[in-house]
């Protein structure tokens, strides 16, 4: 039990890593990003194709993938997400899921639809082995990573003038033009910001998990799940969010066995939506 | 009553109409005698996509419930129609009446925490309901885990009967979503697709009429599952409940034009035409609509039917309202 409790935990740490850039662009941009899965495993799928034709080294790989996915980001909100947000959130989200839909047949085509692995330098390795518990290594680092990611994010957000702008065009937009802001230009910084984020989360994925290109899909249910029970847009909601979601799902595997793990997160989050629909941590939003 | 007068339907082009719906019916009901098996099947597919369309549409274009779960109910029906014919060894017919039914309740009862939830959170809760029951269903033992069932009798049908029931299928599709429109009830809905406060403030029942739709939707879709399956002869959790299902849907009604039933029509037949014209290059056929929705959703937001609609003010079915200036100036006078 101890040992579930520890690894839904760590766990958590991963899962809010992924939903942080949905919460993100929930908050900023106001649009539900539906191919957010599908572009994690775009970022993986990257890493995986510099590690096997250009550079061994998986940090350089790591690297070149947030600047690309950075640039990728940033041409799908300028070319395609602000050509419609104009008619409303429902009309982007179909948007992102035609491209959800697109991104995972072209994975398939040049891939293949068999399951591939990224190497990590601490597969194998446990960070603390005792009788009564065991860390992998490959947890404490996603739980470190993406703690320390989702605090940098969040001072970037909030006392830097670039996330101070962000934050100005998202929470009045007429208010934030009026001061010579283009928020439409700043929904493209906050989609670059969190799909440089998402690379990381790419990357950690890959070395956790077999994947393959419709996982995507599954990750989006995740980052769904963090994002619901941490409250759309908050930051730190993610944090615990992915905490809650990951002991779920480890305490459920530990007690019914691990078929029922994926059922008891759906099923507590189909509750959570039921119960709070707008978030077990989120405020009432001020008009 | 200058009221009633305002709201009655009045006819664009009445003439144009009636043949073209005529020409239709004649068309599709003699089509098994004169066409090849090829394009009989064809049509099976496009009639059966078209009913899905439209169940979809009625949903979101109408009634304002954007669903991505829309699959749940293709595979309950796909799934009733196996345990009808495989395990209970009854008339596959039957199957029919089962989808509809386990579809309705299943949708009675999953409706009430999923309205509770609002605009995106409805869209992400009826995603995470069909993902649940697929998993559901690959841990259940009464309907085989991961096997499935192969439905056998599909074997022993024809292409002519399969046909017709698609055709029946398509029918009560289309007759549901035209009897809704013209009738006040369909008034209500868009008034209130178009203005949900104003609409409910001059008495539209918001939440009874979006579970009337949200039930009738399911229970088509549910047919339309076990029509799909008879067809497909085989189901398993993973392909009943695949999303692929809704991507179908969401495609149809995007390309033919959301919010209008002529819409899905043309939809599906751009739908099955190019899935069957991309055969050869499966992988690169899902690869081209999704492209094709988003470039259709960038370049003609309304769809196929919304460029034709503005062009010549066509519209097949006459569910929209035209209001004559006249009535206004004598309800004035009075």
């Amino acid at each position: 039990m101890l040992q579930a409790v520890i690894t839904g935990l760590l766990l958590g740490g991963l899962y809010a890593l992924i939903g942080v850039g949905l919460s993100l662009i929930f908050g900023i941009v106001k649009i539900t990003n539906i191919a957010h899965g599908d572009l994690m495993i775009v970022a993986t799928f990257f890493i995986m194709v510099i590690l096997n034709h250009l550079i061994g080294n998986i940090y350089i790989a790591l690297l070149i993938t947030i600047v690309v996915m950075a640039i990728i980001g940033f041409l799908i909100q300028k070319f395609l997400i602000n050509k419609v947000i104009d008619q409303g959130a429902e009309t982007a989200m179909l948007v992102m899921f035609g491209l959800s839909i697109a991104i995972k047949n072209a994975l398939t085509l040049i891939f293949g639809a068999g399951n591939n692995a990224l190497p990590s330098p601490v597969k194998g390795t446990n960070f603390i082995k005792t009788d009564l518990v065991s860390i992998s290594g490959q947890y404490a680092v996603n739980f470190i990573v993406a703690v320390v990611l989702i605090v940098g994010l969040s001072i970037l957000m909030d006392k830097t003038p670039l996330g101070r702008s962000i934050r100005a065009a998202s929470s009045d937009t007429m208010a934030a033009e009026l001061m010579g802001i283009n928020t439409k230009t700043m929904y493209v910084w906050a989609m670059a910001i969190t799909m440089a984020a998402t690379a990381v989360a790419g990357m950690l994925v890959g070395q956790t998990y077999s994947f393959f290109p419709y996982t995507g899909t599954q990750f989006l249910i995740i980052a769904f799940g963090v994002v619901v029970i941490g409250g759309m847009g908050s930051i730190f909601g993610t944090l615990v969010g992915g905490a809650i979601l990951g002991l779920a799902q480890m305490i459920a595997a530990y007690l019914l066995g691990t078929a029922y793990q994926t059922l008891a997160g759906y099923i507590i989050l189909l509750i959570l939506l039921t119960v709070r629909p707008q978030g077990l941590l989120s405020k009432r939003m001020r008009k | 009553m200058a009221d009633k007068n305002m709201l009655k339907q009045k006819d664009a082009m009445p003439k144009v109409r009636w043949i073209s719906l005529a020409v239709a019916v004649v068309v599709l009901v003699s089509l098994p005698f004169w066409g090849g098996d090829y394009i009989v099947n064809i049509f099976t597919l496009i009639l059966m996509y078209m009913a899905i369309g439209e169940m979809w549409n009625l949903l979101g274009g109408y009634a304002g419930l954007v669903s991505l779960g829309s699959q749940a109910f293709i595979g309950l029906g796909g799934y009733s129609l196996a345990i009808v014919s495989q395990v209970l060894k009854l008339p596959f017919l039957l199957g029919f009446l089962l989808a509809a039914i386990v579809s309705v309740i299943f949708a009675l009862l999953i409706s009430f925490p999923i309205f509770n939830m609002k605009d995106v959170y409805f869209t992400i809760g009826t995603w995470l309901v069909a993902e649940a029951l697929c998993v559901f269903f690959q841990t259940w033992g009464f309907v085989n885990y991961n096997v499935g069932f192969n439905i056998t009798v599909a074997r022993t049908l024809g292409a002519t009967a399969m046909y017709f029931i698609a055709f029946g299928v398509a029918v009560i599709a289309l007759l549901a979503v035209v009897l809704i429109l013209r009738s006040k009830f369909g008034l209500g809905l868009m008034a209130m697709r178009d203005n949900e406060a104003a609409s409910e403030i001059r008495g539209v029942k918001l939440y009874r009429s979006k579970l009337i739709c949200f039930l009738i939707s399911a229970a088509i879709t549910g047919l339309a599952g076990a029509a799909l399956y008879l067809n497909l002869s085989y189901i398993k959790p993973t392909v009943g409940f695949s999303i692929d299902w809704t991507v179908s849907m969401v495609f149809i009604a995007v390309i033919g034009g959301m919010g209008t039933i002529e819409g899905p029509i043309i939809g599906a037949i751009v739908f099955v035409i190019l899935r069957q014209l991309l055969y050869n290059f499966s992988g690169f056929s899902m690869l081209i609509l999704g492209v094709i929705a988003v470039v259709m959703i960038l370049v003609a937001p309304k769809g196929i039917m919304g460029l034709i609609n503005k062009k010549s003010g066509f519209d097949l079915f006459g569910v929209k309202r035209k209001v004559k200036i006249s009535d206004f100036q004598t309800n004035e006078d009075n």
